[in-house]
């Protein structure tokens, strides 16, 4: 292994255990410390590190890449979530070869449609290889098309010069053409528990109500959870998957609020909700909101912190994908969000 | 205005001081250091030009003056988008005619304005790089057309013939490649000049 393949591994190593901000410090160290050491020795400090960081129980997730891409063959990802008086769905799509995004250039383009309405993905999503925008909906769109397309010229609007006669056009690439459709399923409408409501303790628990529908649409609730205590503040996302589409649902409140001195019971956003909730957090916020909100690292304890946890309930529909594709996850959802509040005794900010 | 009016115009100016008194003119070297703003989210490095001016005093608080603009290739900064890396650059050219009001103090030094118009000459020339497996290249277009500039400047008399100056000046072209595309640009240029003239 030479020096910048070592390196290489180290850097795709700091983004493994990134989530963790003192962990993120510790290992840019290591990496200034590494490139000023002969490789022998480099490799020995390390493995020795790792071994000791791994034995003293911390978390190392996957990596940056979308959580259930296979290792072989071509895979899609693409998504769109319309929330509750939105008139802009929030979508977003990646392809990934041999478990590696594949990144769009040259002019090609994710193109995301309804019957009436057409936007080009130009945004980056949270995952390496995912693009995202904003499409406009109303409650009438039931389908939205993916469509890999070469778009030269529109691909570059953003550019400040006459791109559309000053651009090298190396024309359409391989996955021109290749596409996926998803469906939304009907709308959510939350009837419980109260907006406002507040909880005292992470053992009480949610009564989560909304209008059932019954069918095989898959239900979930995600969270955008901001604590703080005062000095310091900490925001996260968590993920539930509810067991039918029935209307009801108890939730105890520590999956959404943990104590960082024990292990969490909570799940959090790792997977391809985590590019649409962090998507629809910026539309309702009108970007006003830390594009990281949701991997943002602990800074103040959850459980002794005043919290503001946003709920959004998600209903989910399975899409479909072109046979050119070996594998995908295309999904099509609504969702609703009520926001409930977490505030521990004795705690007053 | 046509191309035809203005080299009438810069004929006329030429042309008048051979009938008339020598001590009228006066010819300016500057050297510029400008910037480039096209209005968009481009951000151009500061590059630099050159100036040189033909001036006839009709009264001694004002003259005719004609000139010569050019600039070197400005820089863009190198992006990234979902298309690719890409880089633009620009070099632009002039011929200027304006007045020259100024207003001489007793002692050696002067303060002095330029206002006018200029017929500009402008190259766009945009590289852009994909990946390993796609050729990078590069394109030039070139647009012309009328615009306006405008400064401000002291001057200090080192002789009775020569001068040296300093002088801040705007210079605008308006709609850059309008006829042709449908993402024209406004383009401005600020520049901080410092030149010498010799008064003859």
């Amino acid at each position: 292994m030479n020096n910048g393949t070592q390196r290489a591994y180290y850097v795709q190593s700091l983004t493994v255990v990134k989530q963790d901000f003192f962990s993120y410090i510790f290992f840019r160290q290591i990496i200034v410390i590494a490139d000023r050491l002969p490789s022998r020795r480099v490799h020995y400090i390390v493995a020795a590190i790792f071994l000791v960081y791994l034995l003293a129980g911390c978390d190392v997730d996957g990596s940056n890449n979308l959580p259930r891409v296979p290792d072989t063959g071509l895979f899609i990802y693409a998504e769109a979530n319309q929330h509750e008086m939105q008139d802009s769905a929030q979508v977003a799509a990646g392809v990934y070869r041999d478990g590696e995004p594949v990144g769009l250039i040259g002019g090609d383009i994710f193109e995301a449609r309804t019957a009436t309405q057409r936007v080009l993905l130009k945004g980056s999503g949270n995952y390496g290889g995912s693009y995202a925008s904003l499409l406009p909906v109303d409650n009438s769109t039931q389908d939205v098309f993916f469509n890999v397309v070469h778009e030269p010229i529109e691909a570059r609007e953003d550019r400040w010069y006459p791109v559309d006669i000053a651009y090298i056009d190396p024309g359409p690439g391989e996955l021109v053409g290749k596409s996926a459709t998803v469906s939304f399923p009907p709308e959510v409408t939350i009837t419980g528990p109260a907006a406002a409501s507040e909880y005292t303790s992470i053992n009480d628990v949610i009564d989560l109500s909304w209008v059932p529908f019954y069918g095989d649409d898959t239900m979930k609730l995600l969270s955008a959870v901001s604590c703080s205590d005062g000095l310091a503040k900490t925001s996260y996302g968590t993920v539930v998957e509810l067991a039918d589409d029935d209307g009801l649902e108890t939730i105890g409140l520590d999956k959404f609020i943990f104590d960082t001195e024990s292990d969490p019971a909570l799940t959090f956003i790792k997977d391809a909700s985590l590019v649409l909730l962090q998507e629809l957090l910026n539309e309702l916020s009108a970007n006003n909101i830390d594009p990281d909100f949701l991997v943002k690292k602990v800074e103040a304890n959850p459980i002794s912190s005043s919290c503001e946890i946003r709920l959004f309930l998600q209903r989910q529909r399975t899409g479909q994908f072109d046979v050119t594709f070996d594998d995908g996850v295309v999904l099509g959802s609504r969702s609703a969000e009520v926001i409930i509040n977490y505030i521990p005794p004795g705690l007053n900010i | 205005m046509s191309a035809y009016t203005l080299f009438l115009f810069s004929v006329l100016v030429f042309c008048m001081p051979f009938g008339t008194h020598a001590e009228n003119m006066q010819l300016d070297a500057n050297l510029l250091l400008s910037r480039f703003d096209a209005g968009g989210n481009d951000d151009f490095k500061s590059n630099k030009a050159i100036t040189a001016y033909y001036n006839y005093y009709l009264k001694d608080w004002i003259a005719v003056n004609a000139g010569l603009l050019v600039t070197d290739k400005a820089l863009d900064e190198s992006r990234k988008d979902i298309v690719g890396n890409y880089r633009a650059s620009l070099q632009s050219s002039s011929i200027l005619l304006g007045i020259k009001p100024r207003y001489k103090f007793s002692t050696p030094y002067e303060v002095f304005g330029r206002i006018g118009l200029q017929y500009w000459q402008t190259e766009l020339e945009v590289e852009e790089y994909f990946n390993e497996n796609i050729p990078e290249g590069s394109s030039s277009i070139t647009d012309t057309g009328y615009g306006y500039y405008f400064g401000f400047g002291g001057a200090y008399y080192v002789t009775n013939n020569v001068v040296v100056q300093l002088e801040l000046s705007r210079f605008m072209q308006p709609d850059v490649f309008g006829g042709d595309s449908n993402y024209p640009f406004d383009l401005n240029m600020n520049a901080l000049s410092f030149g010498v003239g010799y008064r003859f």
